[in-house]
């Protein structure tokens, strides 16, 4: 009996044991862990947070007010055009004005801010049991890009918010019209598909240049028709993104691995030879074409395939989208055949990150926090009726396999396996905007690659000359 | 009954009046640009002023190829723009003057352009000839080929003149509306004298015309001289600078570096250059005008 007795006792001690370790330990803060209660202190307070207008932005402000309901923080979400997201967010960070306690920034801007110390890590607010979601999951965010973008030095810089991402976008009933694809073959000796590589991609562009009067998928044309349509304006930033992937898969790039500029190399005068090569195949206007642009002429029907920003498609190939929505098939950025390991897929990854200013960083972390949460992003996606992912397992979502957007999501999947975060460069915008004009020069044919490189080099190296910010 | 005016009364009264003016002008204007010409001496990293720079950033800025070339744009724009504007103007407002059909309609039709915002006017023309989806350069420019394989806003050779006749039909009918104002309050005497002693139109063009409204000209135009100078919105829309820096004005640089890439100094130091380059040459428009054409 009382052998029994201290058997009862050590088995009730044991049961207490292993229930302490159990409520204490991680399991239970997972079970019990919730944005209205981590939010406790900090409801009522108002925070304020800038992002971009697009529509997966649009979509978003709309679950906002779901935050709030929960939290009982009053979120002031304002949106603003690309160029305005940019100017406004670094004003207020370079001022210290700290109006705004969290800003949407591309990763062109990550140099700039973190040179300046205007932005606050997320280390010690992420290692806060209080107030990190134990099932956040950051190791589901899609890398490389995550990571390139946030992290610098140690040190995490908000979270991957927007994963804007470049895609290989093309008329998919001009590709598989019979007639096409005959005279394709003959013509290059292997079948009209849309292109993987690079050097396809090219052929399809002079394939389908045609004159008015010519024949296009059994109809005569009434007006020029062309086989290629890029960003050409020097204005946007993204510009840059475009002729930069060429560059990458080339094996070249702006700055060599020590972060200096390594402009007028072989790989980069070659890349940007080829890339010049396809304005011949573009619209007369190409070097007006901003980012916006280039879906228009895609909508419009007037140009054969593009490289283009991904969460554009989504307001084009669309029910009512236009006369050509629906005929359209999608690709990941093709790679150069004759450097495969060197593919690179252009891309804008950006991120919400912590005014260094902000008086709210407690609530306004976690705003940012749920703004990427796996809940949220979910409901994100089905509101949207689709969208950019930042998640691997949003790719699971039913509505990502709805079969008429198939072909784009599996796109975005195959060049975010690409995108990578711009280098961080405190003069990202001077560099940008010093090459830029020259690199648009090349594409009219004013400059060859190799003069415009040269001239580029030497300016670049006017401006800094080790360009990025040491790790 | 005399009426007398106290002397103190007579000192101020004037000053008095001028107050408010003077005042907003120099809130608006002069301590931007003493606070313009403060920064434009001091080396400033992202926003942030840091120590005295001297000339440093004026250096910088000479040595800046983009800078002469923003000049060169900007003074050929004027030369295109400027003379095209003058001229058109001042034949519409005789036309005008000349009581033509319709000029009670033809009026208020003429204020359009000059009403609507620069932003508004870049994407009017935007829609019209965007290469190879505005409604001209598809229907007519690019077909029938007229820029060979190039479209308005794209080439080097004709971006600028077609920014440059954007400009002209924006301001040419306030230039006619202000030299019609100025023809209607010419005095008629002087016309009637002249045709009495048997002068032709065109002596009374060049005899009458021309110098009683020479005040108004010289005022009017050296109002679109400045103002082509400043042009910026059109430019910002229509092409950006392009193609290459073709069409790079000064606003459109110094804007780039002042809140693209936080050069503020430089952009002071650009500012400040600007000023005085107009200064100097306002001044001289002004003393030329005063002595060869007894304005002012």
């Amino acid at each position: 009996m009382t052998i029994y007795k201290i058997e009862s006792k050590s088995i009730l001690a044991g049961l207490v044991v292993t229930a302490a370790a159990f409520f204490y330990g991680t399991p239970l803060h997972a079970q019990s862990w919730s944005y209205a209660e981590a939010a406790k202190p900090y409801a009522g307070t108002t925070i304020r947070v800038l992002d971009e207008i697009t529509p997966l932005q649009e979509t978003m402000r709309k679950l906002v007010p779901e935050f709030t309901k929960e939290t009982g923080i009053l979120v002031e979400y304002e949106l603003l055009g690309h160029g305005d997201v940019i100017k406004r967010g670094q004003a207020d960070l370079f001022s210290g004005r700290g109006y705004y306690d969290a800003i949407m920034l591309h990763s062109m801007q990550m140099g700039p801010l973190l040179a300046a110390k205007a932005l606050k890590s997320i280390d010690e607010l992420i290692e806060n049991d209080a107030l990190t979601n134990p099932s956040l999951d950051l190791d589901d965010l899609i890398e490389p890009a995550n990571k390139s973008l946030v992290n610098y030095a140690g040190k995490q810089y908000g979270f991957l918010t927007w994963n804007y991402n470049q895609i290989y976008w093309a008329r998919a009933d001009l590709l598989s019209h019979p007639d096409e694809q005959a005279l394709f073959k003959t013509r290059y000796g292997y079948p009209l598909a849309p292109a993987e590589t690079m050097q396809q991609m090219r052929d399809i562009a002079e394939f389908f240049t045609r004159k008015s009067g010519e024949t296009l998928a059994g109809e005569p044309l009434l007006n020029d028709f062309y086989g290629i349509v890029l960003e050409g304006i020097p204005g946007g930033t993204t510009f840059t993104t475009v002729w930069e992937v060429f560059m990458n898969n080339w094996g070249g790039g702006v700055f060599d691995s020590d972060g200096k500029p390594n402009l007028d190399t072989p790989e980069n005068i070659a890349a940007l030879t080829f890339w010049a090569d396809l304005w011949k195949f573009a619209p007369p206007g190409q070097a007006e074409y901003s980012l916006i642009d280039v879906p228009t002429v895609m909508g419009n029907g007037i140009a054969a395939q593009t490289i283009a920003f991904s969460d554009f498609v989504l307001g084009v190939d669309k029910p009512g989208g236009g006369a050509f929505a629906g005929k359209f098939v999608y690709g990941g950025i093709p790679y150069n055949a004759d450097n495969p390991e060197a593919r690179s897929a252009g891309g804008e990854p950006s991120l919400m990150a912590l005014s260094i200013h902000s008086k709210n960083q407690e609530a306004t972390y976690l705003f940012m926090q749920w703004m990427i949460d796996k809940a949220t992003q979910a409901k994100q996606v089905a509101a949207g009726g689709g969208g950019v992912p930042i998640r691997r397992s949003s790719f699971d979502l039913d509505v990502m396999s709805e079969t008429t957007r198939l072909s784009l999501y599996n796109a975005m999947a195959t060049s975010l396996q690409y995108v990578r975060a711009k280098p961080k460069a405190p003069n990202f915008f001077e560099i940008d905007s010093t090459m830029a004009p020259l690199v648009q020069q090349v594409g009219i044919g004013q400059l060859t690659a190799e003069e415009a490189l040269k001239d580029g080099q030497r300016k670049v190296l006017s401006i800094c000359n080790d360009c990025l910010l040491p790790e | 009954m005399k009426t007398t005016i106290r002397p103190l009364e007579n000192r101020w009264y004037p000053y008095a009046l001028l107050a408010p003016a003077f005042l907003v002008l120099v809130v608006v204007s002069l301590v931007p640009f003493l606070f313009a010409m403060f920064l434009s001496f001091y080396e400033i990293n992202f926003g942030r002023i840091g120590g005295f720079a001297g000339f440093s950033n004026y250096s910088r800025l000479m040595d800046n190829e983009r800078t002469w070339n923003s000049l060169w744009v900007a003074t050929k724009f004027i030369l295109i723009a400027f003379p095209l504007q003058f001229i058109l103007g001042l034949g519409g407002a005789l036309l005008l003057n000349k009581r033509v059909w319709g000029r009670s309609m033809i009026l208020p039709l003429l204020f359009i352009p000059t009403m609507m915002a620069p932003i508004v006017v870049g994407l009017v023309w935007k829609v019209m000839f965007a290469g190879s989806w505005g409604l001209l350069s598809y229907n007519i420019v690019e077909r029938f080929d007229f820029l060979q394989g190039t479209s308005v806003f794209s080439s080097p050779d004709y971006a600028l003149l077609a920014l440059a006749l954007v400009d002209v039909w924006q301001w040419t009918p306030f230039m006619m509306l202000a030299f019609f104002a100025g023809l209607q309050a010419l005095p008629v005497s002087p016309y009637l004298a002249a045709a009495v002693d048997g002068a032709t139109p065109m002596q009374m063009f060049f005899r009458l015309t021309l110098p009683l409204m020479a005040p108004l000209m010289v005022v009017i135009g050296m109002l679109r001289f400045i103002d082509a100078f400043k042009v910026f919105d059109t430019i910002y829309i229509l092409t950006a600078g392009g193609p290459g820096t073709s069409t790079e004005v000064p606003s459109l640089l110094a804007y780039r570096m002042s809140f693209e890439q936080w050069r503020i100094g430089e952009s002071a130091a650009f500012a400040v250059l600007v000023w005085i380059g107009f200064f100097v040459l306002c001044s001289l428009f002004y003393h030329t005008a005063k002595k060869k054409l007894n304005v002012f």
